[in-house]
């Protein structure tokens, strides 16, 4: 007959039968009452091994591992989670934490103790834990058992965020000590028990982690939803179509897709504080005496440089142009209303100073020595998933600097190259848009200004020691008071250019979801999903 | 015939190892991973210490070497992004999806390449072979990824046909395996055509038709058998192609298959997953390709003695 | 040399060139025509074409729709982009951009496939099975992802683009003139002229070499959509062309998150692309049909 058509037909059929065959059985997700609730997110780093875990991506953490302190929703301030009451010693070297009795774990793994948070927290020891404050917690000598309930740590030097740090805010999650004993690495990766008021069911690698609500949580948590659901999806896109088509109930949405979704009729939820903020960075700012990285040569390592840099930008149209208008101005890099040092007069001062002035900047220029066309500069660009905004910026940036007479180069990179850049001191070459998550403001110092610090920004004596006296202060006035001359130093010497704080805001489907209210602050930016209310 | 099994059998294994050298030497060169790994707070003694822990101060062709001895095992090291789980072992979680998807898009372009293909052959000059060409031209030409993001806004948005994204069962697979599978359509329908036409015109068949051998034993038995050998060839190329086309697919489609897992690993740094997938990806089309060498060598005895 | 026929074994050498220029009448008019409008004007008279700079725009009229929607204009009659540029501009411009990209890398991968096949072929031996296993090689790497690595190693830039699709290309001239060297090789007029005392040399880039040219032309032309779509993939996935260039596939990569509201950012490049891809397409089939039609197995 004809043999070789048929057998290449049924080699045909064969593949599609084993494709169909491999396929799990169908189910089709729905936009209508639901026991599930779907979170479209950008994606996190799929892994148990919270000390492996940088803080946004504890977003996964959230509903089932707890923290010691919680980060209250509206408010903003620590306040007891795990931990009853806690308090610094005098020196500030020793943080003791009063726990709370009756808290059990999931999957029956007994009582919460002292016992717990030492086991916790030992694994930030491991060798390799890359946590953000996973330094942070290599810093305590010891963490002391006085009781069950009672646990000590106690640090090298002394530190002044250490609620922070054990709070919501931080990444110190709370794992068990007896499920460890029991079932070892393996339990974390396959089943880790928590304290939370959703249980972890599992994970679809690439795809999904879910939860189920557990009943009788400690602190009486009901949350509405009886599942939850992450989903990992990368392309922006896609999370639109998602909510759109009923997928996801909320989804996490760059500013320009927000438009979209809103016009067809679904709601914002943000964040009640601004989480992260954004700064064009200024390479070469190293002014400690001796320093060798320092280059005179570069253009704005002048005063009159920077501060004409700063008003060639137009911040009110880009704020509504590439962000949709969603953002407050930034006057200090890392300053917020409620942080240490926070100077009222900057707002008043800063269309002043900052303000957009072509004209000012051009005459900036030329007293610096810069005539049109002279100064040439290289922008560098990155995106991250859930930053888009990076190169669009950096083009905006170039097109206002050229109408002031500044010629600009825009590189786009990956994000570890400029990080290595400002590492080395080797990126005086440049200027780049960095999208920074909200830390306290000493913390943010540290990291950033502090010359034995590891990001070397704009750096100089006066901050070093006034950044080791704030440190090491234990008064809240001399606090107050050592923050505020940094803050205004930087305020004054336009150290770069400060744009916009952002909230988190996400995408709800207002039928399916009714209210919610989170801080932001929280490790992971969504969080407090227990607070999530159905829509009537 | 074993010598020429033994003979490609030894090249192919040389181009795998020559991959493993390129793959590791490029994926050095993109940078310390350690950049990425570790948060904005982490100070040079983090570096030292992380660095320390996955070998990664050592030199360079220390680290191949000892990469090298254990990639031969098929333990390609722990990966750095996803805590806990092995190189490899991510492959291997994440290649089904892909091959499933791959397959798939396969199925559906032949289903649709071969009967126009063939009849826009056989019927020269007619409707089929006007149909053919055109089909063949838009396929080649459309943008995938442009393709992919227009069919998930038509049917998964505006029609709610299928969904957006993710895997189930087969109505997640659709837009996905479409997407995938358009560029193919175009090249088998082109393929299977050219070679129908050839051998339909060669002598040999011109003398089985004056045999009097009834005209579609001609053309089923006679020329697809012979028109098979060069699309087998470009099976091994579109089976590679189709493997790495799967990036762009996935990535819209968040298909969570090995290639929505490099483009994240590449973006990460971790050069572990990389690697694993990049060698796997290259092995699979090397071995292909020694396969169908092998079986076109059975087929047509005269390459066995080039 | 006497006229062969197509019907006997294929892999014998075709008409030249002047003589299938001869064959009036059959010119692909529609393909041509369409190739020149969309690639070639734009491509060497962009400056002059355009209406605005391609890089310049201003934030206040970003995403403006094309003139017959309803707030656009007629000053961009395709609309602008998401900072304000104008959207014909900058596919005039990357008309320009997408041309030289696939031409250089084109042209640089064929001239080393070219002159390694022409030895592989010619010379035979060791050689040839070394450089047909750097082929094989070289034809198993997983473009895309290799294209990544790349990228993320050193940065996007024209340079990395042209050297990832020069890897890609330079295989498939390789192979196919090693092909045609080894059959030409044989035949009784370069066995005369080796008696007559030509160097290899000679013999290769005089002799064969002209014979191989049909091949390679038809191959290049019909390649050059398929660099086109590569690059514009590769843009899309942040591997390809470095912005602020206006790249057709980088068009559509930066317009992919606003299809439904601003559709017309990445439908036009997309268009833009379809149709010249399917010019050359046309074009090179009618080359292949009149000039080489052995090149159907390509």
């Amino acid at each position: 007959m004809r043999p070789r058509f048929i057998s290449f037909v049924l080699g045909l059929l064969v593949a599609l039968a084993s494709t169909l065959v491999t396929t799990q059985t169908p189910g089709f997700a729905q936009a209508t009452k639901t026991d599930r609730l779907v979170f479209a997110s950008a994606g996190f780093s799929e892994s148990n091994r919270f000390w492996n875990v940088a803080r946004p991506d504890h977003l996964q953490y959230d509903p089932f591992l707890e923290t010691l302190l919680e980060v209250d929703p509206k408010s903003g301030k620590y306040t007891s989670r795990l931990a009853e009451k806690w308090y610094p010693s005098s020196d500030y070297k020793e943080w003791t934490f009063i726990l709370r009795k009756g808290v059990p774990f999931h999957f029956g793994f007994g009582q919460f103790t002292a016992k717990d948070v030492v086991h916790s927290h030992s694994f930030m020891m491991r060798p390799e834990a890359t946590a953000t404050l996973a330094g942070f917690w290599r810093q305590v000598e010891e963490v002391k058992i006085v009781n069950d309930h009672h646990v000590v740590f106690r640090f090298k030097q002394p530190t002044t965020v250490m609620d922070y740090a054990a709070s919501r805010a931080g990444d110190l999650r709370i794992v068990s000590k007896v499920q460890w004993d029991k079932e070892g690495l393996d339990g974390l990766d396959k089943r880790p028990a928590g304290t939370g008021s959703y249980r972890y069911s599992g994970r679809q690698p690439g795809l999904s982690i879910s939860f189920e609500r557990v009943d009788n949580h400690w602190r009486g948590e009901k949350p509405a939803f009886k599942e939850l659901e992450f989903r990992v999806v990368r392309e922006e896109s896609t999370r639109l179509a998602m909510l759109l088509s009923g997928e996801a109930h909320i989804a996490d949405l760059p500013r320009e897709l927000q438009k979209d979704a809103l016009k067809r009729g679904m709601k914002i939820y943000s964040s009640s504080f601004p989480v992260d903020w954004m700064t064009i960075y200024l390479g070469g700012m190293y002014f400690m005496p001796g320093d060798k990285a320092f280059k005179a040569e570069v253009p704005w390592t002048n005063k009159k440089v920077r501060q004409a840099m700063n008003m060639a930008v137009n911040r009110k149209e880009l704020l509504n142009t590439v962000f949709a208008g969603k953002g407050t101005y930034t006057y200090v890099t890392g300053w917020l209303p409620q942080s240490e040092g926070w100077n009222p007069e900057w707002q008043r001062k800063f269309d002043g100073m900052y303000g957009y002035n072509p004209a000012k900047a051009k005459a900036l220029l030329k007293e610096a020595g810069y005539g049109p066309g002279q100064l040439k500069l290289k922008i560098m660009a990155f995106t991250e998933p859930g930053e888009s905004e990076g190169p669009q910026v950096a083009e905006a940036l170039g097109i206002y600097f050229k109408d002031v007479g500044i010629e600009s180069e825009i590189e786009v990179l990956d994000w570890a190259k400029v990080r290595e850049g400002f590492r080395k001191k080797t990126i005086g070459c440049c200027i780049w848009p960095n999208i920074i998550s909200w830390r306290p403001s000493e913390e943010s110092i540290r990291t950033f200004n502090y010359s034995k610090g590891p990001n070397h920004h704009f750096e100089n004596e006066f901050i070093d020691k006034t950044y080791l006296a704030w440190s090491q202060s234990v008064k809240p006035e001399e606090r107050q008071r050592h923050a505020r001359a940094i803050a205004d130093h930087l305020f004054e010497e336009f150290a770069d250019i400060p744009l916009f704080w952002f909230s988190n805001e996400v995408l709800v489907n207002p039928k399916v979801v009714g209210g919610w209210v989170y801080p932001g602050l929280a490790a992971g930016r969504s969080t407090h999903f227990h607070l999530v209310q159905p829509a009537k | 015939m074993q010598r020429y099994i033994a003979r490609r059998a030894l090249q192919s294994l040389m181009a795998i190892w020559v991959m493993t050298l390129v793959v590791f030497s490029l994926a050095r060169i993109s940078g310390n991973p350690l950049d990425v790994m570790l948060p904005l707070e982490a100070g040079p003694e983090e570096y030292e210490r992380v660095s320390k822990h996955w070998g990664l101060d050592q030199p360079l062709h220390t680290q191949y070497f000892i990469f090298l001895s254990k990639a031969v095992r098929g333990d390609f090291g722990d990966s750095w992004k996803w805590h806990g789980e092995s190189a490899m072992g991510l492959v291997a979680q994440r290649l089904p999806a892909t091959l499933q998807l791959a397959g798939f898009a396969l199925a559906i372009s032949l289903v649709i390449a071969l009967p126009i293909g063939v009849l826009a052959a056989v019927m020269k000059g007619n409707g089929w072979d006007t149909a053919a060409k055109i089909i063949a031209l838009l396929g080649q030409s459309l943008p995938p990824f442009w393709l992919g993001i227009m069919l998930m806004w038509i049917f998964a948005v505006h029609l709610g046909w299928f969904p957006t994204s993710g895997r189930g069962g087969i109505q997640y697979m659709i837009l996905p395996a479409i997407t995938l599978g358009w560029f193919q359509v175009a090249v088998l329908m082109r393929l299977l055509r050219s070679s129908m036409l050839d051998v339909l015109d060669s002598e040999f068949v011109k003398l089985t038709r004056i045999k009097g051998l009834a005209e579609w034993k001609v053309v089923w038995k006679h020329c697809l058998r012979n028109a098979a050998i060069t699309p087998l060839t470009v099976f091994a190329i579109i089976a590679g192609g189709l493997m790495t086309g799967a990036v762009v697919t996935e990535s819209v489609f968040s298909w969570p298959g090995t290639g929505q897992l490099v483009v994240d690993a590449v973006r990460a740094r971790d050069f572990q997953v990389v690697q694993a997938v990049v060698i796997v990806f290259a092995g699979i089309f090397i071995l292909t390709n020694l396969v169908v060498d092998i079986l076109y060598a059975y087929l047509d005895p005269r390459i066995r003695y080039q | 040399m006497a006229t062969e026929t197509l019907t006997t074994l294929p892999w014998y050498a075709t008409p030249k060139v002047s003589r299938a220029m001869r064959r009036v009448g059959r010119y692909p008019l529609v393909p041509l025509a369409l190739l020149t409008f969309l690639l070639v004007i734009p491509a060497l008279f962009a400056p002059q074409v355009a209406p605005y700079d391609p890089l310049k725009g201003s934030l206040s009229k970003r995403l403006k729709p094309p003139a017959w929607q309803q707030g656009g204009t007629i000053e961009h009659p395709l609309g602008t982009d998401k900072l304000g540029r104008d959207m014909l501009s900058r596919i005039i411009h990357g008309a320009r951009v997408s041309l030289m990209v696939s031409l250089v890398a084109i042209f640089v991968g064929g001239i080393v496939g070219t002159g390694l096949g022409l030895i592989s072929g010619y010379f035979g031996g060791w050689v040839d099975a070394l450089l047909m296993r750097l082929v094989d090689i070289s034809l198993s790497l997983p473009t895309i992802l290799l294209a990544l690595v790349l990228v993320a190693a050193v940065g996007p830039s024209f340079g990395t683009v042209i050297t990832i699709l020069m890897i890609f290309l330079w295989a498939r001239y390789a192979r196919l003139v090693r092909g045609e060297t080894l059959s030409i090789k044989e035949r009784d007029f370069i066995a005369r002229a080796r008696v007559a005392g030509a160097s290899h040399i000679r013999i290769m880039a005089r002799y064969i070499f002209p014979n191989v040219v049909n091949s390679l032309v038809v191959l290049a032309t019909l390649q050059v959509g398929y660099v086109i779509l590569l690059e514009s993939t590769l843009s899309f996935l942040g591997a390809g062309l470095p912005r602020p260039m206006p790249a057709w596939g980088l068009m559509i990569a930066d317009g992919r998150e606003l299809i439904v509201t601003a559709w017309w950012v990445s439908m036009f490049p997309g268009l833009a692309i379809m149709l010249t891809v399917l010019s050359l397409n046309l074009l090179g089939d009618w080359l292949r049909d009149h000039l080489d039609p052995k090149l159907r197995h390509v």
